[in-house]
């Protein structure tokens, strides 16, 4: 007879006590949670033991469990180690949650349009707790994963894993690593700061390049929402990144996983006989269980991996933003992500329809149907040499392409254009000016010049070295500085009254000495320079620092200086047998409250 | 006989050769499912279709430029440095007794070159295309020089002269500018690397 009118726990209860009663519901719960695993088979399996019943339960949640469904119940004991797979599929899938859990969280705080996006990134960074790990850990993630699955890719193709009958998996392996680089650049336009204005303008650029004319215009259209990138490019591009590519890699790491189950880990190329593909036929003394060896493996992998990645948010990284996106300005030194520098490179080189678009869908397709055409049997490294050396080729072509994409190959400009810009650039890719992260207080008001660092011919006296310096301006010279300095640069200073850098300003000093440095190394550009440090105090709190640059006029031919025999510059005289001064200079605003500080690890 | 023998052989060569897939014609219900399915393909391309052009950006007339009235004033100097109005996106030259306004868009991928007077040449930060003060190309990437914005330009004298359809600079031949529009709605490629000759407008 039934405690209750339908049998229930009270029953067990009467019948067994509450202690065996709670226990044996325990263990029911555990077992249906594990879809076949009770308790005692979780802690057989952790402790190492064979399973004391059969059939297997540790096979159970594979036949019965819905997310072990779609994993091996064991692998090859050849494929388990760090060699062959460095677990780095293992580590792109995780990847992917990661970004997206990560990126989830930033999502609560973030509004896709031009007027707030900046001020989300801000309010992230410096007011939402955690904001700043949480961007940091998507940033520095994002960026690991372009890394992870490039290697990956490597690997596959190292090992020769692409072959027959791979070649699908491998397929949509390269259509994984477009998803990956493409989520990875499109989600760079979202703090709409310069980098993110600019490297997509130069990106939706090249699309328009597609030929016919029709096609490029109309998908630059569509990209941009409009003639420029703007509201509506921000919001395509978030859509893009939010919700298109990641459905699109949704399901191709479904296929490409599905495809690996299907076909089996390859094997080392070594364990095999040539042509023969035995990954699905595992000997029983190769096996090595999911549960618990694999699982708690991967569990361990993904786990430093984090451990890596909080350690380097916390002390090291900290996901760069630039200044607020400026349409009517594009910053000197703007760069592709790393990732995407060879493309920047091979655009130097010309022609933007062959080099922008021809190139890059060349290189994916030759990548698509690299093993539909490498049909050869052998996986071994020694019958592989011409493939090895092919790879080895292009891949110091990426290398060569992607040191061609910095800012030193072929974009360098003028000297005195360059110790500006290294001087006083706002943040661009964890670099800043020199000038910039001086602490506030030391920005003390007053004309500096690098001539104090001169005082030979003073006997070390820096007072004197300066007050000879000053006189020794003619006034016209004077006058000229001055005016350019009232006019163009509207800097209301009447006089310049060089002054000796306070003893307790230190990085100033330090950052004079550096403007120093910088303008003797380009002494065949800028002969017989000084340069200048202004610092007035236009309002409280806020403080306006002016580098001013003074050197000989030389002849420039294509950007250098035009040398004579001797390897001395050739000056450029006025009517009177006289060398003439040039000057240029640049200034920048300091709010007490929005000092800049260096980035760590920069 | 002989026609029985014939066709004997006939059957017997037949029956020899390999066996054939028969395929019947369509049946009516197997028809039916392709013409199916062709409208389901067509359907799928008609909503293509009409996702491309839901999402095409929409322009009313005059979305884009404007006409500017320039100041006289601002024009610089022959063969001085050009003179850049962020606003517009353009600068205004003068070179060789000519006067032009180019689009301060590089031609290669859209970025904003630089005037870098130490150089005397414009430059572009993001791939190193170089341009002389005239938009002529001197160097990198770019497949052709700045292109230009027409404009109209009053002499003192009562004379007017205007951009020509192939965007050559306007000369002065000695007269004097009292006013000057640029139409920056309507913008005129240049054929390549080189420019248009100059006109007298």
């Amino acid at each position: 007879m039934s405690v209750l009118p339908f049998p229930s726990f009270l029953d067990d209860v009467k019948e067994k006590g509450f202690k065996r009663a709670a226990l044996e519901g325990v263990n029911e719960i555990v077992e249906r949670a594990t879809a076949g695993m009770n308790v005692q088979d979780i802690r057989e399996a952790l402790r190492g033991e064979a399973a004391s019943r059969k059939p297997n339960p540790r096979l159970q949640p594979h036949a019965d469990g819905f997310w072990l469904h779609m994993r091996p119940s064991y692998f090859h004991k050849s494929v388990t180690g760090l060699y062959p797979e460095f677990r780095l599929g293992w580590l792109s899938t995780y990847f992917v949650f990661f970004l997206t859990i990560t990126g989830i969280f930033l999502m609560v705080w973030y509004t896709p349009s031009p007027d707030v996006a900046y001020a989300n990134m801000i309010n992230i960074m410096s007011n939402v707790p955690f904001g700043q790990f949480m961007r940091d850990l998507h940033r520095l993630g994002a960026e690991a994963m372009v890394i992870i699955v490039f290697l990956h890719m490597l690997r596959t193709f190292f090992t020769g894993s692409y072959k027959k009958p791979r070649q699908f998996t491998w397929f949509t392996g390269v259509i994984l690593l477009i998803c990956t680089m493409f989520l990875s650049f499109s989600g760079y336009l979202l703090p709409w700061d310069q980098l993110a204005l600019w490297a997509v303008t130069i990106g939706a650029s090249m699309v328009e390049a597609t030929p016919p004319e029709v096609v490029g215009t109309n998908v630059n259209l569509l990209l941009r929402g409009g003639p420029d990138i703007g509201a509506n490019g921000l919001l395509r591009f978030y859509l893009l990144h939010v919700l298109a590519v990641p459905a699109i890699l949704f399901i191709f790491t479904g296929v490409h996983y599905y495809k690996v189950i299907i076909h089996g880990h390859s094997l080392p190329p070594g364990e095999e006989n040539i042509g023969e593909d035995t990954a699905k036929r595992v000997p029983l003394d190769k096996r090595v269980y999911f549960i618990p060896d694999i699982l708690t493996s991967e569990i361990m992998w993904i786990s430093v991996t984090t451990l890596i990645l909080v350690i380097l948010v916390t002390w090291f990284f900290h996901a760069p933003l630039e200044a607020h996106a400026d349409s009517q300005v594009t910053p000197l030194g703007t760069t592709a992500p790393w990732y995407f520098l060879w493309i920047q490179g091979a655009l130097k080189l010309g022609d933007k329809v062959l080099w922008g678009i021809v190139f890059p869908t060349v290189v994916i397709i030759f990548l698509m149907v690299m093993p539909y055409l490498d049909v050869t049997k052998s996986r071994r490294f020694a019958d592989r040499r011409a493939a090895f050396s092919v790879a080895f080729v292009l891949l110091s072509l990426l290398v060569y392409l992607s040191y061609m994409g910095l800012p030193e190959f072929g974009v360098s400009t003028s000297a005195d254009s360059e110790i500006l810009h290294h001087m006083l650039m706002e943040p661009a890719h964890n670099h800043m000016g020199v000038l910039r992260p001086i602490p506030f207080d030391q920005l003390v008001p007053g004309v500096y010049t690098t001539r104090q660092f001169h005082t030979d011919d003073y006997d070390g006296d820096i007072g004197t070295a300066l007050a000879s310096f000053q006189d020794g301006i003619p006034p016209e010279q004077n006058d000229a500085i001055l005016f350019f300095l009232q006019n163009t640069n509207h800097l209301p200073i009447n006089a310049l009254n060089f002054t000796a850098v306070p003893a307790d300003a230190p990085e100033l000093l330090e950052g004079l000495r550096r403007l120093d440095e910088e303008l003797e190394a380009n002494h065949a550009e800028l002969p017989n320079a000084w340069g200048a440090i202004i610092i007035t105090e236009p309002q409280n709190n806020l403080k306006r620092v002016d580098v001013l640059l003074v050197w000989d006029d030389v002849q420039i031919e294509n950007g250098e200086p035009v040398l004579d025999e001797n390897g001395e510059p050739v000056f450029i005289l006025d009517e009177n047998g006289q060398r003439q001064i040039r000057y240029n200079g640049q200034y920048m605003f300091i709010n007490r409250n929005s000092q800049y500080f260096a980035a760590p690890g920069a | 006989m002989a026609t029985i023998a014939a066709s004997q052989t006939k059957a017997t060569i037949e029956q020899n050769a390999e066996p054939k897939v028969v395929v019947a014609a369509p049946s009516r219900r197997e028809f039916l499912y392709y013409v199916w399915g062709a409208s389901i393909v067509m359907l799928l391309g008609q909503a293509s279709v009409v996702l491309i052009w839901f999402s095409l950006p929409r322009f009313k007339e005059g979305t884009f430029g404007g006409i500017f009235n320039f100041p006289v004033d601002k024009i610089p100097a022959n063969n001085a440095a050009p003179f850049n109005e962020p606003a517009g996106r353009f600068w205004v030259t003068q070179y060789d007794e000519s006067v032009a306004v180019m689009f301060g868009v590089c031609t290669h991928l859209g970025c904003l070159p630089k005037w870098v007077d130490q150089n005397n040449r414009l430059e572009c930060p993001c791939h190193g295309s170089k341009y002389a003060s005239s938009g002529r190309w001197l160097d990198g990437p770019a497949p052709r020089s700045l292109d230009r914005f027409p404009i109209v330009i009053t002499f003192t004298d009562g004379s007017t002269a205007t951009t020509s359809a192939d965007g050559g600079s306007i000369l002065l031949n000695g007269r004097t500018i009292a006013s000057m529009r640029i139409d920056t709605g309507r913008r005129i490629k240049m054929p390549g690397l080189g420019l248009p000759e100059p006109t007298a407008g």
